[in-house]
């Protein structure tokens, strides 16, 4: 099914937002919505804001696609940073978003070069900061 | 809003319990109805008894009279009415002894007049007029497919046809495209991991313990316990005086076993339904000894206690091998070998996963299909999931609020919402050249002048090619 994509268009500027994250790390976190059959930018976040005002900003009942640039020190005191895709698809949620988002997914991902770790999550305690910690170790 | 809601799909989810269908984009399933037809054959309707046969040497006799010359009855309400020599068969082998046809389609005769009857009697539309789409099992195979994508353009002329997997339709419509569905059905259970939005065939494992196996060993342990489940048309009920019933046995020679075991069933998995929940831990018959009897009442009004039951039973989903302690249960013996538990069948399916999802899919585990909405059952099978998974991974067992929900919301709800969500759809079915190789290609102008798309499954044909 997932090579049938839903036909969700992916607006350019979704690219350049990503890119600019990931080359200028202007960004620390940018969300995506799907509007008008299309995935758009949603909210940008700057590079001072931490990863609790990137929880803040995902919907209690809405989907949404994120990107997080994730800093962080290795064992051995080594500064690294991994860019990380989120698929937030609460259970409050409408099904009919729900499916529009999960069946989507992939054709947008593929969009995004350069993303590092994806996961998916339906409650904050599915990504909260350990889980990301631990993923990105 | 979106272009989609205009399609004005109908929906259809044959399962081997209970057919499901409606419309695209709503909820609930307009039309829920068995699984089984009701036949009576003309040629022997007038004379010999046919009570000393079984449901399998029947099916086979079925098989083998051209078609035509049985009449076939459909629906709750004509299934609900007993007739003389009404054979039933499933369109789906529910037979809980060969648990390598569960769940595919055996007599395509039955399932067309399943389709037939949803259309005309349920959902009083024309096939014609409406995009279809089908839901089916992981296992489905190509012949399967082509014979549903045939018997669709060729009998029922639908503009276009979609076949989306069970397993699939579940993990989206909980907005995952990667997971491992539990979907326990009426006629069996299969596990099947999703990635990115495809099943991963090697992975998918299946077992016959579904709803109606557990429905027969509660029957049978009942019957061991001396307990008379009375079928519904085998008696008359009066009030004589205010407040007091009397009940008289009718007796109707000439209905058929299939029959009698069908309406048994009915009321058997009524009080499945009501009493029985999933034990927190491995059923013990010591410790389950002395636990509080349940009381139930039967329609022939006598009440019945169920203690130990209530829990031994769910439990046979854990550890399959204790159906064989029920008396009765002795032909499960044959298969009980290769038969696990819901536990080890998760896992052996995430096991032969790619090392790297394994993670993953432990984190994502839904539960979807009848059976699954049992009492306590996710919190058993996470509990013991816990205890026999690696270390490392995270698990969690997924699944929709209210058990009505979660009957249906698996494939049901998935599949109803795929269109709607899936705005410019017609990208997704593959172009009617691509079906050359069934010779169907006579359908092609004239699905194509009803509706500018294409139709059927992508996974039904490789070819796609652009007109």
């Amino acid at each position: 099914m997932a090579n049938a994509a839903s036909g969700m268009a992916v607006q350019d500027e979704c690219k350049l937002k990503f890119l600019e994250l990931k080359a200028k790390r202007n960004f620390r976190f940018i969300t995506f919505k799907i509007q008008a059959q299309q995935v758009v930018v949603d909210k940008l976040g700057s590079p001072e804001e931490t990863y609790d005002d990137f929880q803040a900003t995902l919907p209690a009942n809405e989907c949404r696609y994120a990107v997080f640039d994730f800093d962080f020190t290795t064992d051995e005191n080594c500064q690294k940073s991994k860019i990380f895709f989120i698929a937030w698809a609460p259970d409050t949620s409408k099904v009919r978003e729900k499916m529009v988002y999960a069946s989507s997914k992939d054709r947008f991902k593929r969009e995004l070069d350069g993303i590092q770790v994806e996961l998916q999550a339906t409650d904050p305690s599915e990504m909260s900061f350990d889980i990301i910690k631990a993923r990105a170790l | 809003m979106y272009g989609g809601d205009e399609v004005s799909a109908i929906v259809i989810d044959l399962g081997s319990h209970t057919c499901k269908a409606g419309y695209a984009g709503e909820d609930a399933p307009k039309a829920v109805f068995p699984s089984v037809v009701g036949s009576i054959d003309q040629m022997d309707a007038d004379g010999d008894n046919e009570n000393n046969d079984s449901k399998t040497s029947n099916n086979n006799v079925d098989s083998n009279k051209p078609k035509g010359k049985r009449r076939l009855y459909v629906g709750s309400q004509s299934l609900g009415f007993r007739r003389d020599h009404m054979e039933l068969t499933a369109a789906c082998l529910v037979q809980v002894l060969s648990p390598l046809k569960d769940g595919v389609v055996v007599d395509w005769e039955i399932v067309d007049s399943i389709w037939d009857h949803a259309f005309k009697e349920c959902l009083l539309v024309d096939p014609t007029e409406h995009p279809m789409l089908l839901a089916e099992p992981s296992s489905n195979t190509q012949q399967q497919r082509e014979r549903t994508a045939e018997l669709m353009f060729e009998k029922y002329k639908v503009p276009a046809l979609f076949l989306a997997k069970n397993a699939v339709l579940t993990s989206f419509a909980s907005g995952r495209a990667t997971s491992v569905v539990v979907d326990s059905g009426g006629g069996s259970t299969t596990v099947a991991p999703v990635h990115d939005g495809y099943v991963l065939q090697k992975a998918v494992s299946t077992s016959p313990v579904g709803g109606e196996f557990l429905t027969d060993c509660l029957m049978k342990s009942l019957e061991s316990k001396g307990i008379v489940i009375k079928p519904r048309y085998s008696f008359k009920r009066k009030e004589i005086q205010p407040g007091v019933f009397q009940t008289v046995d009718i007796d109707f020679p000439n209905t058929t076993e299939s029959y009698k075991l069908y309406s048994k069933r009915v009321i058997a998995s009524d009080i499945k339904e009501c009493v029985c929940r999933a034990p927190d831990t491995p059923y013990d018959e010591s410790a389950y000894s002395n636990i509080p009897m349940t009381p139930y009442e039967l329609p022939d009004g006598q009440t019945i206690e169920i203690g130990a039951d209530r829990f031994k039973i769910p439990d046979v989903l854990f550890n399959p091998s204790l159906a064989l302690t029920i008396p009765g249960m002795d032909s499960f013996a044959e298969i009980s070998p290769s038969v696990r538990g819901l536990p080890q069948m998760v896992i052996d399916s995430i096991n032969r996963c790619d090392v790297d999802i394994r993670k993953e899919l432990f984190g994502s585990i839904l539960l979807a299909g009848g059976t699954a909405s049992m009492q306590q059952l996710k919190e058993r099978l996470e509990k013991d999931l816990l205890e026999e998974s690696p270390q490392a991974a995270r698990v969690k067992v997924l699944a929709s609020g209210n058990a009505t929900e979660r009957r249906f919301r698996g494939q049901y709800i998935g599949i109803s919402w795929f269109i709607p969500a899936n705005v410019v759809f017609q990208v997704r079915f593959v172009h009617l050249t691509g079906m050359k190789s069934m010779e169907l290609l006579t359908y092609k102008e004239n699905a194509l002048k009803m509706r500018p798309m294409g139709c059927i499954s992508c996974h039904c044909m490789r070819s796609v090619s652009a007109p």
